[in-house]
């Protein structure tokens, strides 16, 4: 097991999945990551040197990344809504924000968009 | 309130909302805010639920019943890595393939025996586990079909035998020379055997063998880079590629790196006494990674070293000649999996351990010095387009065709076609110097009828062929492998066919 | 046409009446020399009767009718008789050809004749060429009996058959007689290379054929390369291997089209006739061995309402 910024990885997983399992790393930060500590990219938690753990950990906790940056989303949402935008007014209604047609297939921004938004 | 008709033309106006009674809860749209049809249409009443039928929108008319359920499979899954364990699997031999009677082992007089062209001749047993540390053997190869691994002699073997005659032999003038050569031929023609082959006679011969069985493995980006502090631009190498290099190395030459004692000084490993032998030098890498590149370069420095260092004279030995064989080079021709700093994609020739093995097929510089042989084999089943190399290849064909790097005739690459600098760079004619033999290209095609009879009898004689094996039969088979190619004839040797003879137009018949 | 006309004693009759009236001057060259209407008796010749007139003009005086020459009367039918009896048919023109075709065939109905299989082969219109040809819309039915009274025509012995009947039946021929072109069979070229084409499904083959040692070539390439399955290329080679000929020929073929199988089957087809050009006694080998039996199915074409070719939807009720 390995920790990086607080979470405890088994050795067996892909480094890169890994980081993508932060809220706010995806595909390509996490390339880029890697890249930046030339780390290949089917390199295994297990393989990391301490040194590389440690790089990592640093630069994530610069990173607006998991709580920080979920409150980042929300509180952009809350604006929108405070200052009487429509994009605010369709996060509050639950449609569709950016223009999308609602005849059909709306189910994810029904399920998704709320003032209060699951992240 | 405003009257609904436009006085001017008597048209219906509509209602503006705001004067529209509002409703004091919002209610979810349910249906689009603008229909060309009535409310009715677009709620259409409910079907009976009972009915099969229960058409929506744009559905065919087909009728459409519920499939059924899988059954699940509960079996357990195999473990980890076991899958990929049975599928590199190799199996070098088969109980009920009948032993081939009076079958020769080769060794050094069967290798360059021309009466032997066209038999197959049995791998020495001692010698399998060597070929299996190099990785010579590839799954899906055909070995498991025989009682024992063997291969045809067919031309190029024999030529290649004489090679290493020549050079490992006592004529001074052929005696340390070195042969370079790229491998190119059709698929299933034989690259990779021939390789083994190599590699087999180098084991025959005392040579030190080093391979690069899959040249795909160092750019595929599934082992481990890091850069080369302070170099620029940056270099990489690959302590565990490397590692794995000396691995194949001290496992399959051990007789003879056990046999060499130090005899240089290298910078970066202090603690070497010369004492140790190469082996032990080798096993330095293995153990710890990030040594292995430095044990590597020193270990090649002790192999091509033709004196000892002043103080370290006691014991030293000549090297023997050294063999490299490299298989599915155009990998090394095309992008890397890596990436660099600042995310842009590692050349490949920026890989320390590829650029020395490519580099030596530079020949203006000494490269072995004790003479040995470079096969470079390019593959056609794992094998990513490379421009550049396609290029480069042509122009070695040109030069060995006679024509001249300044007339109009000789390959270029075409204009805007991005060929890589680099990669034709390597493929410049360089002048032999000393003993360097310059680069050829050997393209390997199909056998001879000769050497393909030889081969099916030995199918025959293992027990897979039924047929009667005669010149009509063989020369059937020839033209069907495309001309004797032998990983064809191989398919065609294990494929149970119905016999193709059909009655000859007899004189009652008519 | 049909308007009736006075008869002939009336006519002459009125004529008289009108020359005797004094407020009608006719001059003599506008006056109709012939009737155009059928009935009249012979018309007398006109100098002799116009000369008298003129003079006898001013005296007015009554002159009876010239005697009706009953010798010269002549009866003829009273309107305008089309030039063919199949005139109010349907379709004249065609029964005209019939009824000259079923003319001549009575008149020479005791020539000798010859089995059908000998009468030499004729290229009749085809039914839309004859519709064009007589310019009316000719049944197939009726067609058909046209042409068995031709065929009938053309089984008199060439050697003794009238010209008449000859010039009647040319008449009926498409031009540009396509039997009469003679059949050149095929030939290995002076290169010693025979040609051959092949097809199968969607795909043709091309086939050459020299004589070798078993080399085969598939669009410029191995044939390992374009038939990486090995039941291809034995079906490919098939006519050469089931006469093991197959160390005794270079094969070189051009093929497109299809998949292949098609492909591979083309071929086989291809390099059999090629190999029956070289070798015509393999003729009945090959036969036997299906080389040279060409397979003319092809795809049957999709239909509207059907969900393949024959497939019908699902029956559903309502």
């Amino acid at each position: 097991m390995v920790f990086i910024l607080g979470v405890n990885f088994p050795e067996r997983n892909l480094l890169k999945k890994s980081l993508q399992s932060f809220f706010g790393i995806g595909n390509d930060t996490s390339s880029r990551l890697l890249a930046r500590f030339n780390i290949h990219p089917t390199c295994r938690v297990g393989e990391l040197a301490n040194k590389q753990v440690l790089d990592l950990t640093a630069v994530l906790s610069e990173m607006k990344i998991e709580n920080d940056l979920r409150r980042e989303v929300l509180n952009d949402i809350k604006r929108l809504k405070e200052t009487g935008t429509y994009r605010g007014r369709r996060h509050a209604l639950g449609l569709p924000v950016r223009g999308q047609r609602t005849r059909t297939q709306i189910k994810t921004p029904v399920k998704l968009n709320r003032m209060e938004r699951r992240l | 309130m405003a009257s609904p008709w436009c006085w001017s033309c008597l048209s219906p106006l509509r209602t503006p909302r705001a004067i529209l009674p509002s409703s004091t809860t919002t209610t979810r749209i349910t249906t689009a805010g603008f229909h060309s049809t009535a409310v009715q249409y677009a709620m259409p009443a409910k079907k009976n639920k009972n009915s099969i039928t229960q058409l929506k929108y744009r559905q065919g008319q087909t009728l459409r019943r519920k499939k059924k359920k899988a059954t699940e499979n509960r079996a357990r899954p195999p473990a980890i890595g076991e899958r990929k364990a049975m599928r590199k699997r190799i199996v070098l031999s088969n109980p009920n393939a009948l032993e081939v009677e009076g079958m020769q082992e080769l060794s050094p007089e069967t290798m360059i025996d021309n009466r032997l062209r066209g038999s197959v001749l049995g791998l020495p047993v001692t010698m399998l586990d060597q070929l299996r540390a190099v990785q010579a053997f590839k799954p899906r190869q055909g070995w498991n079909i025989f009682r024992r691994p063997g291969t045809v002699l067919r031309r190029d073997a024999l030529e290649l035998g004489q090679l290493f005659e020549k050079i490992s032999g006592d004529d001074p003038a052929e005696k340390g020379k070195v042969v370079r050569k790229i491998i190119t031929g059709p698929k299933g023609s034989g690259k990779t055997v021939h390789l083994l082959q190599a590699a087999a006679m180098g084991f025959l011969k005392n040579w030190v063998v080093i391979t690069v069985p899959d040249a795909y493995e160092l750019v595929s980006g599934t082992t481990s880079y890091s850069p080369i502090e302070g170099s620029n631009p940056p270099q990489y190498v690959q302590p565990n590629a490397t590692s794995a290099l000396l691995k194949r190395t001290v496992e399959a030459n051990s007789k003879v790196l056990e046999s060499l004692k130090v005899s240089q000084k290298h910078a970066g490993l202090e603690n070497l006494k010369p004492t140790m032998t190469l082996k032990d030098l080798a096993q330095l890498g293995l153990g710890d990674a990030a040594l292995s590149w430095p044990v590597f370069q020193a270990l090649w420095a002790e192999l091509t070293a033709t004196s000892p260092a002043p103080g370290m004279e006691n014991g030293f030995q000549s090297r023997p000649p050294t063999l490299v064989t490299v298989d599915g080079l155009s990998h090394w021709m095309t992008k890397t999996a890596y990436r660099a700093e600042d995310y842009s994609f590692v050349h490949p020739h920026d890989l320390v351990f590829v650029q020395h093995f490519l580099s030596l097929l530079k020949s203006d510089k000494p490269t072995l010095k004790n003479g040995g042989m470079l096969l470079y084999a390019t593959s056609t089943s794992n094998n990513p387009s490379s421009y550049s190399l396609e290029v480069g290849l042509d122009q070695m064909i040109a030069r060995q065709d006679g024509v001249s790097p300044t007339s109009p005739d000789y390959p270029a690459p075409e204009a805007y076609s991005n060929a890589d600098p680099r990669v034709l760079e390597l493929f410049k004619p360089t002048a032999a110097s000393g003993k360097e033999g310059v680069l050829e290209l050997q393209t390997l095609g199909g056998l001879t009828r000769e050497e393909t009879r030889g081969y099916l009898e030995y199918f025959a004689q293992s027990g897979l062929l039924r047929e009667n094996i005669n010149e009509k039969w063989v020369s059937e088979r020839w033209s069907l492998s495309g001309g004797g190619i032998i990983g064809e004839l191989e398919k065609l040797g294990r494929h149970v066919s119905a016999p193709a003879k059909l009655a000859q137009p007899t004189p009652d018949v008519e | 046409m049909a308007r009736h006309a006075p008869n002939g004693i009336v006519q002459a009759m009125q004529l008289l009446r009108l020359q005797g009236t004094p407020y009608r001057r006719v001059i003599p060259s506008l006056r109709p020399t012939a009737r155009f209407y059928a009935t009249e008796t012979e018309p007398q010749t006109p100098s002799t009767e116009a000369l008298p007139e003129q003079t006898a003009e001013p005296q007015l005086e009554v002159r009876p009718a010239p005697e009706i020459n009953f010798a010269k009367f002549q009866q003829r039918p009273a309107r305008i008789v089309p030039a063919s009896r199949a005139y109010f048919s349907g379709n004249p023109r065609f029964i005209d050809h019939v009824l000259n075709l079923e003319h001549l065939q009575q008149k020479y109905a005791s020539l000798p004749q010859v089995p059908a299989g000998e009468a030499p082969r004729m290229a009749w219109f085809k039914l839309a060429q004859f519709r064009d040809f007589v310019g009316e819309a000719v049944p197939v039915k009726k067609y058909r009996s046209l042409l068995k009274l031709l065929q009938q025509l053309n089984r008199i012995e060439p050697g003794i058959a009238p010209q008449e009947v000859r010039t009647a039946i040319s008449v009926f021929l498409r031009p540009g007689n396509p039997y009469a072109k003679e059949h050149t069979p095929r030939e290995v070229d002076e290169n010693g290379c025979a040609r051959a084409k092949g097809k199968r499904k969607t795909s043709t083959a091309v086939v050459q054929l020299v004589e070798g040692e078993g080399e085969v070539l598939v669009n410029g390439r191995s044939i390992v390369d374009v038939f990486p399955r090995v039941d291809d290329r034995e079906k490919a080679l098939w006519a050469l291997r089931s006469t093991e000929r197959i160390d005794k020929y270079n094969v070189w073929v051009r093929v497109h089209g299809g998949g292949s199988t098609g492909q591979a089957e083309a071929i086989t087809l291809a390099i059999g006739r090629a190999l029956m050009l070289h070798e015509p006694g393999l003729k009945p080998v090959l036969r036997k061995a299906g080389a040279i039996t060409v397979d003319a199915r092809r795809v049957e074409r999709k239909k509207p309402g059907h969900v393949k070719a024959r497939k019908m939807p699902t029956w559903v009720k309502r």
